[in-house]
């Protein structure tokens, strides 16, 4: 939104700072100027000159070299391909470092050979005019003129607010309030010219005819009030230049006098209006929901879906407007009209921005009403036109307003007590009765104060949706202070230990893990992904259930339910720059709405082997640094693995689950080919995935035992036996694990050897040890007799 | 005598050529073993005078303790040199560590917005707040009803939200849903952050994002005031730049804070003069807070005429970005290890 200075000043006397001065009292204050235009600086750069001579250029023949006077019989020359240059013509000149409003700024610049500074302007180039070509021609204008002065325009400032940070303010939606605004914040007087005596001025005008239009507003509608004028006008005259200057510094195109000066009195007063033809409408008018869907022409030419619900202005004919948003094609004023009829409204906010957003139509009505307007601000918006039309045009008024209001709906003025205590004690500072009563009567607020208590009476424009408690009061303190002025101070708490959150220390520890002892870098993909890349993936789960109705693009749809296609496509585009790299992330995975995993994926491609035993060791060690018992159990046919279950993507052999606490928590795979090869993958991808979402609500559990160290001597054994080439090694061992030995301190593998194709020998060493003697030589015999024979029980015959 | 002073003399010139363990045992050995020099003179001691044999004696032993130690010091000089050579023979090339070979990729590393997160939240863990998160996917009671926002407020506009088909579930669009957890599952007085992703549906490009990070923070209690609020903020930002921040405080329209505020800080790029960064104004909005609207505080279970609060958000994104002047946010998500890369920490 544009806020015109100049404008603002018609109700207060701004104090003599520069616009960035006032701009930042406004930022600090009320909301945050975005920018300070200073509208027509660049025009008022550009002089009139009149044309002396002219030679051509001697490289083109279009073009000329123009000499002109500057003013004072300053002379200078230009190379200038206007069509219409003559001799004794006066025209514009920009001179160097003048931004035109295409955006470009003047600079010296060699045309043809013959440097040229500045250049003679057409209206269009100026941004005064549309499609006509060759220079604007001036008339009865002394050179050295500013082009500004010439058209009797002025520079103007602007500040530029943006829409949204005024959202909560209805009334700062037009000059008026913004003026109140700047004055209460400048402590200055605040002009009204909208007194009791003007208001009897106009109200002297109504008289007893019988008003042409009559209106009848269905309670269902959204109208919550509707003021409605017949008056006759002689001619339409041309807007005034004021009126047209300050539409148009505030972004909005002059239509004709009358249109112009609705437009002006919401712009001013901030309360919306439309004036129809009153020769367009037939019979009486109606306020009332649609009914029906119907197609209905606006004003901007666009036929628009009207629904059932949405309230619109009728005639005994037809649809004339589209309540809070735009009137139609059919009933506007042109410049031939002279029967008018007023309407000055006011609808249910909510209605208007559920239309508006449907429609996806916002104009400076609709903006206004869905902030929730006053309805007690309708009539004094009236008699605004009327003064307006006035003052610009012969008007006959017939008969006077007729009014409705919804008065359940009627804003009210509202009471709030604060006290002085309160209030320091929010703002956290020390503040004088009379500063805050000073406040709240600057912002027009009646206030009464009995020992420290504040009695605030809140006009209704304020009522709408603003204020409405304590807080709202608290707000308009302290931005009037400046919440600048406050100091910081540290609050006096009771001291208590605070500890991460079970699930931050783990994440915590994990990552840790990953990158000190697992050598990885932690990665970040999006929880949302597409079908396509699902499908690539050969993911046997679509989450139709989790697509998004409003997604941005199709690769980005939905919720992920797994990590592992996002770990796909990462490493694809990985691998194209790195032959080997170990990656991990903590991330979601959304298998319903209240049904969100945490899942660990650790991963690491080669382009030259396998790393399933890398990324094995990894998650063997991880798992056991968090004291978190598992088990790595091969595939199972009897058993699901959700986490990966239907999934073509997994190894054959290269695949193991892991258990936790009975149940599947996660996997590791080395990826098949046929997956690799659908993201044009050359190597070895393995991933690992976890779901951690059971165990980020646990302690963990340091499970440390000390035992001490025994004195007396561990004596070892190997034993050597023959396996067929299949059989897991570390089977042999675990064929072990049944054997409850007291002494049997430690087994572990030494040796793996291929004997031939389909037979290799395992070495096993074992170690006994006995903590309370040294082992005698027939009881070592004995233990080792036992490992033997549970061995070959096992069908891991000894090597002969 | 002399003859034993000879053969000391003799030795040593033995001694001299001596290069391996080997011949200097079978040097000693010449020299002390039974058939040796220095035996053949004891042997002859018989035959001398009582006052010959304490002398010579005295002397033969002197010189068979200086062959002994001799031998000893060759022995270990020889074993040193033995054993360096050794070494020698199995030097490595000291110089091939894993940065100079290529072996892919071996950088290890956390995500830049994990580091910045983990500091944040030790900060605030340092000044007694807890940590908390809550789901993604999110009703419109917890990211809108509950935070003052009813379906017709017009501050639904301000956050492009993702919505599922059920039209009631929708992606949080900012952390401050963790504020209405929090507040249920406490007493007052508390604090506590929420760090976590949160989801606009807005066109991407070099400074937006659809799914970035946020740093939600909330401290309830007795007459908690503005001042207080601005303590927190300060002393956080300090802890974050490592230097002493200049704020500004303005008014910035939230529904879920009255009254609510905009905090700036200080450019720290051109020092408030106005540059690129800071869009000539020489202050970059950084987080929007305010005191906690006491309809907030009603629909988390907490009286508001007892209790009060503050409450803010912090974007992450944005502060790592300003810490390591990252120009695409896009970057975060990519999932390029050649970002990931730059920050390894080793």
């Amino acid at each position: 939104m544009h806020i015109s200075l100049d404008w603002i000043q018609d109700f207060v006397k701004l104090p003599e700072l520069s616009p960035k001065e006032l701009g930042l009292k406004f930022t600090l204050t009320t909301a945050e100027v975005e920018d300070v235009i200073q509208r027509g600086a660049e025009l008022s750069k550009v002089i009139c000159v009149e044309i002396k001579s002219l030679k051509p250029h001697p490289e083109s023949d279009k073009l000329n070299l123009v000499t002109f006077d500057l003013g004072e019989g300053k002379l200078k020359e230009v190379v200038c391909g206007a069509p219409n240059v003559a001799v004794g013509l006066k025209v514009p000149y920009a001179p160097t470092g003048v931004t035109l409003p295409n955006g470009m700024t003047l600079e010296p610049k060699k045309i043809r050979g013959i440097l040229s500074d500045g250049m003679l302007c057409s209206e269009v180039e100026l941004g005064l005019g549309e499609g006509k070509s060759g220079l604007m021609v001036l008339e009865n204008v002394s050179p050295g003129t500013p082009l500004t002065t010439y058209l009797g325009k002025k520079v103007e400032t602007l500040l530029d607010v943006d829409n949204k940070s005024l959202t909560h303010r209805p009334d700062l939606w037009g000059h008026y309030g913004l003026a109140r605004e700047f004055a209460a914040s400048h402590k200055l007087a605040f002009k009204n010219p909208f007194n009791d005596q003007w208001v009897k001025k106009i109200e002297s005008q109504f008289n007893s005819s019988t008003s042409p239009v009559k209106f009848e507003v269905d309670e269902n509608s959204s109208c919550l009030a509707y003021y409605g004028l017949s008056l006759d006008i002689e001619s339409m005259p041309e807007t005034p230049a004021l009126i047209k200057n300050r539409l148009e510094s505030v972004g909005m195109r002059s239509i004709n006098a009358v249109v112009d000066i609705s437009n002006y009195v919401m712009v001013e007063l901030g309360i919306p209006n439309h004036i129809f033809d009153r020769d367009k409408i037939t019979g009486q008018l109606k306020i009332e929901k649609s009914h029906r869907s119907q197609r209905f022409k606006t004003l901007d030419d666009v036929e628009r879906e009207l629904i059932e619900s949405d309230t619109i202005i009728r005639d005994e004919k037809s649809t004339l407007v589209l309540a809070g948003l735009m009137g139609g094609a059919h009933a506007g004023v042109s410049s031939e009209t002279k029967k008018l009829f007023i309407e000055v409204a006011n609808w249910e906010a909510p209605e208007v921005r559920k239309t508006s957003v449907r429609l996806g139509l916002r104009t400076d009505s609709s903006q206004r009403y869905e902030k929730t307007l006053d309805s007690n601000l309708c009539y004094r918006t009236l008699l605004r036109i009327v003064d307006l039309l006035n003052e610009h045009m012969k008007v006959k008024v017939i008969g006077a307003p007729q009014v409705y209001v919804n008065e359940a709906k009627r804003s009210q003025k509202l009471s709030l007590k604060i006290t002085q205590k309160e209030l320091n004690t929010v703002i956290g500072m020390t503040l004088e009765k009379e500063m805050i009563q000073g406040i709240f009567e600057r912002l027009d607020f009646e206030v009464k104060e009995s020992s420290g208590e504040f009695e605030v009476i809140i006009p209704t424009y304020r009522t709408t949706k603003d204020i409405y408690c304590k807080a709202d009061l608290v707000e308009e303190v302290g931005r009037m202070i400046g919440y600048d002025n406050i100091t910081p101070v540290s609050p006096l708490l009771p001291v208590k230990p605070v500890r991460l959150s079970t699930a931050k220390v783990l994440h915590r520890k994990i990552q840790d893990f990953m990158v000190n002892n697992a050598s990885s870098l932690q990665m970040m993909t999006y929880p949302l992904v597409g079908p396509d890349l699902l499908k690539k993936a050969l993911w046997p789960k679509l989450n139709e259930e989790l697509v998004l109705v409003n997604a941005l693009s199709v690769e980005q749809d939905r919720m992920r339910p797994s990590l592992i296609p996002s770990a796909l496509e990462m490493a694809a585009q990985n691998q194209k720059h790195f032959d080997e790299f170990s990656f991990f992330e903590i991330g979601r995975s959304y298998l319903g709405y209240e049904n969100e995993r945490s899942q660990l994926l650790v991963g690491k491609f080669s382009k030259k082997k396998s790393s399933f035993l890398e990324v094995e060791n990894s998650v063997e060690k991880l798992l056991t640094s968090l004291s978190l018992p598992f088990q790595f159990t091969g595939a199972s046919e009897k058993f699901k693995n959700e986490l990966c279950h239907g999934w073509t993507g997994l190894h054959p052999h290269e695949y193991l689950n892991i258990q936790m606490m009975g149940k599947f928590t996660g996997m590791i795979s080395t990826i098949h080919p046929m997956v690799l090869k659908n993201f044009k993958m050359k190597g070895f991808l393995t991933l690992a995935v976890i779901d951690i979402t059971e165990f980020e609500s646990r302690e963990l559990k340091d499970k440390t035992k000390y035992h001490p160290i025994s004195k007396f001597p561990e004596s070892s054994c190997d034993f050597t036996v023959v396996v067929p080439s299949e059989t897991p090694a570390a089977s042999v061992l675990s064929s072990l694990s049944t054997l409850k030995l007291k002494e049997l301190k430690s087994k572990s593998i030494v040796d793996v050897f291929q004997l031939n194709d389909s037979q290799k020998t395992v070495s096993l060493r074992t170690v006994f040890e006995d903590s309370e003697k040294t082992l005698e030589a027939q009881t070592i015999k004995d233990l080792e007799s036992k490992i033997i024979q549970t061995l070959e029980k096992s069908g891991f015959p000894l090597k002969a | 005598m002399q003859k034993l002073d000879t053969l000391l003399q003799e030795f040593k010139e033995e001694l001299k050529i001596i290069q391996k363990i080997p011949d200097l045992l079978n040097l000693k050995a010449k020299y002390l073993g039974k058939q040796g020099p220095l035996s053949d003179v004891m042997k002859n001691l018989k035959d001398a005078s009582v006052e010959e044999k304490k002398m010579i004696g005295a002397k033969a032993n002197d010189i068979k303790t200086q062959i002994e130690s001799l031998v000893a010091e060759t022995m270990s000089t020889i074993e040193l040199h033995e054993m360096n050579e050794a070494l020698s023979k199995n030097k490595i090339d000291i110089s091939l560590t894993d940065s100079v070979l290529e072996k892919g990729l071996q950088a290890a590393g956390l995500h830049p917005v994990t580091q910045i997160q983990q500091e944040i939240e030790d900060i605030f863990v340092s000044m007694g707040f807890e940590v908390l998160d809550g789901p993604h996917i999110e009703d419109d009671y917890h990211n809108f009803e509950a935070l003052n926002i009813p379906a017709t407020h017009p501050a639904r506009d301000m956050q492009d939200t993702f919505w599922f088909a059920d039209k009631k579930h929708l992606l949080r669009t900012h952390t401050s849903t963790i504020q209405v957890r929090g507040m249920k599952s406490r007493k007052p007085p508390f604090r506590f952050v929420g760090p976590g992703k949160v989801f606009r549906c807005e066109r991407t490009d070099a400074s937006h994002e659809m799914v970035f990070h946020q740093l939600e923070g909330m401290m309830v209690g007795e007459n908690v005031s503005i001042g207080n609020l601005i303590y927190f903020m300060k002393t956080l930002l300090t802890e974050i730049f490592k230097k002493e921040v200049e704020v500004r405080l303005r008014p910035g329209f939230f529904p879920f804070v009255e009254p609510g505020f905009e905090l700036d800080i200080k450019c720290l790029i051109c020092g408030g003069k106005g540059c690129s960064v800071c869009k000539q104004v020489g202050w970059v909005e950084l987080l929007p807070c305010g005191m906690v609207h006491p309809n907030v505080l009603k629909a988390g279970g907490i009286d508001p005429e007892k209790y009060n609060g503050f409450a803010f958000g912090l974007g992450l994104d944005r502060l790592v970005m300003m810490r390591y002047g990252i120009d695409d946010i896009r970057h975060l998500h990519s999932g390029d290890l050649r970002f990931n890369l730059q920050f390894k920490s080793y």
